[in-house]
């Protein structure tokens, strides 16, 4: 059997596993060590899986993972950002779609404050989905609403996401941060300008809040704004000592969640109760994460000894003959489709490894290409049968939201999302600008 | 024979309840290495252990309390068919699928072990840090919390046959 | 007829094996007319490099390119490959040790103890020190990170090095990310050959070692398996790839000296540099004690030295 036909069964064969409804990590591991036993016969391939674990044991990135979870967990459960939500309420409240305006305008600054998604599901989840309903919203708005803004999380610095692809490229962790700033904020601007169109459209789908809700005093509205020096201060307790170098980006990770812990404490939000699903959370998310990526590491090192890189390399450039941008183009679209089936984290490291070193031997600029990788993760995160904040919207939302509801509430923003991403394919400066001002090259 | 079953079912989900219950709060060990890490080389010399250290913690967090991070259901899964299914057929098809799982977890114990064993031999293998420190603990957390994730899928696999025979095991997570 | 499969890893990343170990990978299978066929592997494609040794006992991989310290060698040598402080000062310096002092059949005979077959070693690259901040006194060392090896970490800490290590494709986002200020790992080719130029900006002229010694090895029984006329061409494949080395830095440390605009070069007064190698004698007094066979390649380092000093430049610089 040829090395080329053994990778597309392994493929496959993953895909398959994956629709049993086994867990991820096992449906990769198992065709990784099944792989590994066939291919290497008796001469060992049996130790693979677990070279996989000391592997992942010197990844030394990764320590940043609990960390930034353990953040967004704190964030969430302690409800610090209740006053946040209450801010945007006040002030945005009087504009059609207002409400789902700010809800973009407080994931941004969720985003700020820790590397994942899950943080801005549960604060999305939990303080503005019902106060949305209340207020008249549509459900698919609202629900696609919080998908949408929540992902920003990966793609607004902090980013777990970012810092996996930093090891598999070999980039900077610091630039690629940086590089996701600019397009974060474009990104959230392009979801405000949809929600305000479709709002001014169909004021139906997110009607202005009644003056009575909204009306206080100049100098208490004022005071609200006050909220959002929280997450500035989290920010930038945890991004100035890195950026310039103080600490490593491993520490700072857990300066960051050490001062959500203790923003909490002191805002005497971290209850028994709020600890207690805190950590345990957090152990959950972190052992889920873990045990993928290292399942998909033994994938990984197995489909790397067949050879399968070269091959896919020989497919693009030799045989089919392709220009650059076409194959750039391509390998976007083949993320996008994978994405919709499988995990960030294994497609990040089943996937990207073939493709990271051929898009820097097209000649391509791989911060930017970090960028361009993560709004596909954002894209991924909520398009079925796969995705986090799918799998989270479903878990959380009321019973009056159905499956139907969520997946179709996505397709307008997966729409934006697109073309966010086109704009910063065309024009690269908007990811390369800041980090170009900040690292001067 | 159901009375077997149930008796491992319960002593492993005990078991691996309380061990995750402990691990859960490696997560502060490993803030308080990192902490320090940065207070050691911001105010006196960098600290030789501090990284290796957190690297060890990170695995015991995670291979240990990775057994009840099943008990929570928090390892995902793909539920584009598996989502719409009865308890029964879930069961039904978890009991066949578990057994991939299981056998991953095999081979991965296999390797660890090997490992381990080879980390005695030769007069003990250290790591390759200045700190030098030996490796068989570290490999002997990874190689116990692969046998307490082996054994929670097997208990996992007897709940499914359990709810095949009828018995009500509570809902699947 | 089937051709023989091997699976080879290399210490070096994709950058640097293009040079370090492709050549030999590529040499062996031009020319064995599709008998035997070898697949090159970088750093930690398979196995992390700390793995590399059990992993070639198992068969897991049937060769290595590494060096011993690196592989994390159960055996004596361990100490020695690598950079071992002050032990050679030319890249030649390396094979004239193995082949006419004796280190050959002390690696040879090590090795055939733990199952693995050793096959060559050679000189490479000096270990000098490329960092973010500059260093031009001894003192400049206090408190730097850097990516080093084990034994030349444990000698340099001395002087308040923080030795870390980490795997070597990481090295370079490490710099940024702020974990290490820097390696003490190479010469000059290699930081311009990896990237590690692009990240830091000193070049220190000073070197612990004169030449990286690492060697070739197999998996015991692959190597009995193979047909004598394979055999050799695999030895004559590797000492072909030992000139293309010695040239490749030789040439390239000068001209990069010269003429590179990536790293600014500094040096430490060779007076105060005299320090670390004192303290050198006395790290070689204290891995004599470990045992007989570090005793035993001490003493031909020891011998080695006396000649070329009596000998003078251009052996000694
Ligand atoms: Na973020
Ligand atoms: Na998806």
């Amino acid at each position: 059997m040829g090395y080329e036909t053994i990778a597309i069964l392994m493929f496959s064969s993953m895909m398959v596993m994956l629709l049993t409804g086994q867990r991820v990590f096992g449906a990769i591991g198992f065709v990784a060590v099944i792989a590994a036993l066939a291919l290497w016969g008796d001469r060992g391939g049996y130790d693979l899986a677990f070279a996989s674990a000391i592997k992942l044991m010197k990844w030394y990135p990764l320590l940043t993972l609990p960390m930034f979870i353990f953040m967004g967990y704190v964030l969430s459960e302690s409800r610090i950002a209740d006053d946040l939500y209450k801010m945007f309420h006040v002030w945005m409240g009087g504009l059609p779609g207002g409400l789902a305006v700010g809800t973009i305008g407080l994931m941004v600054l969720i985003s700020a404050m820790n590397g994942l998604s899950v943080a801005g599901m549960a604060i999305g989840a939990t303080i503005a989905l019902p106060e949305l309903l209340k207020r008249g919203y549509n459900t698919r708005m609202v629900t696609g609403v919080i998908q949408a803004g929540s992902s920003l999380g990966i793609l607004v610095p902090p980013s777990v996401v970012l810092v996996l692809y930093a090891m598999i490229a070999r980039q900077p962790v610091g630039q690629l941060w940086l590089a996701g700033v600019v397009p974060g904020l474009l990104m959230a601007t392009a979801f405000i300008v949809y929600i305000v169109i479709r709002c001014r459209l169909n004021p139906e789908l997110g009607p202005v809040l009644p003056k009575e809700d909204r009306d206080m005093p100049m100098g208490e509205k004022l005071r609200l704004l006050q909220a959002g020096l929280l997450p500035l201060g989290i920010f930038a307790v945890m991004m100035v000592p890195f950026v310039n170098g103080w600490t490593s980006l491993v520490e700072s990770s857990a300066i960051g969640a050490i001062a959500a812990f203790l923003a909490a404490v002191l805002k005497g939000r971290m209850t028994r109760q709020v600890f207690e699903t805190t950590v345990r959370n957090t152990l959950g998310i972190s052992c889920m994460f873990m045990w993928i990526i290292l399942a998909a590491l033994a994938f990984g090192a197995v489909f790397d000894g067949l050879g399968a890189v070269k091959a896919i390399e020989s497919l693009f450039t030799e045989r089919l003959g392709l220009s650059p941008w076409v194959i750039l183009i391509l390998m976007q679209l083949s993320f996008i489709l994978m994405g919709t089936f499988l995990d960030d984290t294994a497609m990040l490291v089943i996937v990207a490894p073939l493709y990271v070193p051929l898009v820097g031997a097209l000649g391509f600029d791989l911060i930017w290409y970090g960028v361009l990788y993560t709004i596909t993760c954002q894209i991924a995160y909520m398009t079925p049968p796969f995705g986090y904040n799918l799998f989270l919207m479903r878990a959380m939302a009321p019973p009056e939201i159905g499956m139907r509801d969520i997946y179709t509430s996505i397709v307008p923003f997966v729409g934006v999302m697109v073309v966010v991403l086109a704009i910063i394919m065309i024009f690269p400066e908007i990811a390369l600008w800041l980090p170009g001002v900040v690292y001067g090259n | 024979m159901t009375g077997a079953l149930k008796r491992f079912v319960a002593v492993v989900d005990r078991m691996n309840h309380r061990i995750g219950r402990i691990a859960m709060y490696g997560i502060f060990v490993l803030m308080a290495i990192l902490l320090w890490s940065s207070v050691s080389k911001t105010f006196f010399t960098p600290a030789l252990w501090t990284l290796e250290t957190a690297q060890f913690a990170m695995v015991a967090y995670y291979m240990l309390g990775g057994p009840y991070s099943i008990q929570m259901g928090a390892n995902v899964r793909m539920d584009l068919l598996y989502g719409s299914w009865s308890l029964r057929r879930k069961s039904a098809m978890d009991a066949i699928t578990v057994l991939f799982l299981i056998f991953y977890l095999c081979v991965l114990l296999w390797g660890g072990w090997d490992s381990l064993m080879y980390s005695f031999k030769y007069g003990g293998e250290r790591s390759s840090s200045v700190w030098r420190p030996y490796m068989w603990p570290v490999k002997l957390i990874m190689v116990t919390g692969i046998a307490l994730m082996l054994l929670q899928a097997l208990s996992e696999l007897c709940k499914d046959l359990l709810r095949l025979m009828g018995h009500d095991m509570g809902e699947k997570v | 007829q089937e051709p023989i499969r091997w699976r080879f890893q290399t210490y070096a990343g994709a950058a640097l094996g293009e040079h370090v170990t492709k050549p030999i990978i590529d040499y062996i299978n031009a020319a064995s007319g599709g008998e035997l066929e070898i697949e090159l592997f970088y750093a930690d494609q398979i196995v992390p490099t700390g793995e590399l040794f059990q992993a070639l006992q198992r068969g897991t991989l049937d060769g290595v390119h590494s060096d011993d310290d690196s592989m994390a060698s159960p055996t004596p040598t361990r100490m020695f490959g690598g950079y071992f402080p002050f032990a050679t000062k030319h890249i030649l310096d390396v094979p004239v040790l193995f082949n006419q002092y004796g280190l050959a059949d002390i690696w040879r005979a090590e090795y055939e103890k733990v199952g693995v077959t050793w096959l060559s070693a050679a000189g490479q690259d000096p270990c000098n020190f490329n960092t973010k901040k500059e260093i031009t006194s001894l003192s400049d060392l206090d408190g730097l990170k850097l990516y080093t090896f084990p034994t030349a970490g444990r000698f340099l800490s001395q002087f308040g090095v923080v030795p870390v290590n980490i795997p070597y494709e990481d090295a370079e986002v490490a710099v940024q990310t702020g974990e290490l200020d820097g390696m003490a790992w190479s010469g000059i080719t290699e930081d311009y050959t990896v990237g590690w130029a692009d990240v830091t900006d000193y070049f220190l002229t000073n070197n612990i070692s004169g030449a990286w010694i690492g060697s070739f090895f197999v998996n015991q029984e692959r190597w009995a398996e193979l047909p004598d006329h394979l055999k050799e061409l695999v030895m004559a494949a590797i000492e072909a790839g030992h000139t293309y080395r010695n040239q490749w830095y030789w040439g390239g440390e000068a001209s990069l000296r010269a003429r590179g605009d990536k790293l600014e070069l500094r040096s430490v007064p060779a007076e105060e540099w005299a320090e670390v190698e004192a303290a050198a004698i006395k790290f070689w007094d204290e891995v004599a004690e470990e045992g007989e066979v570090h005793a035993k390649v001490v003493s031909v380092f020891r011998e080695y030295n006396d000649v070329i000093n009596q000998a003078g430049p251009p052996y000694t610089f």
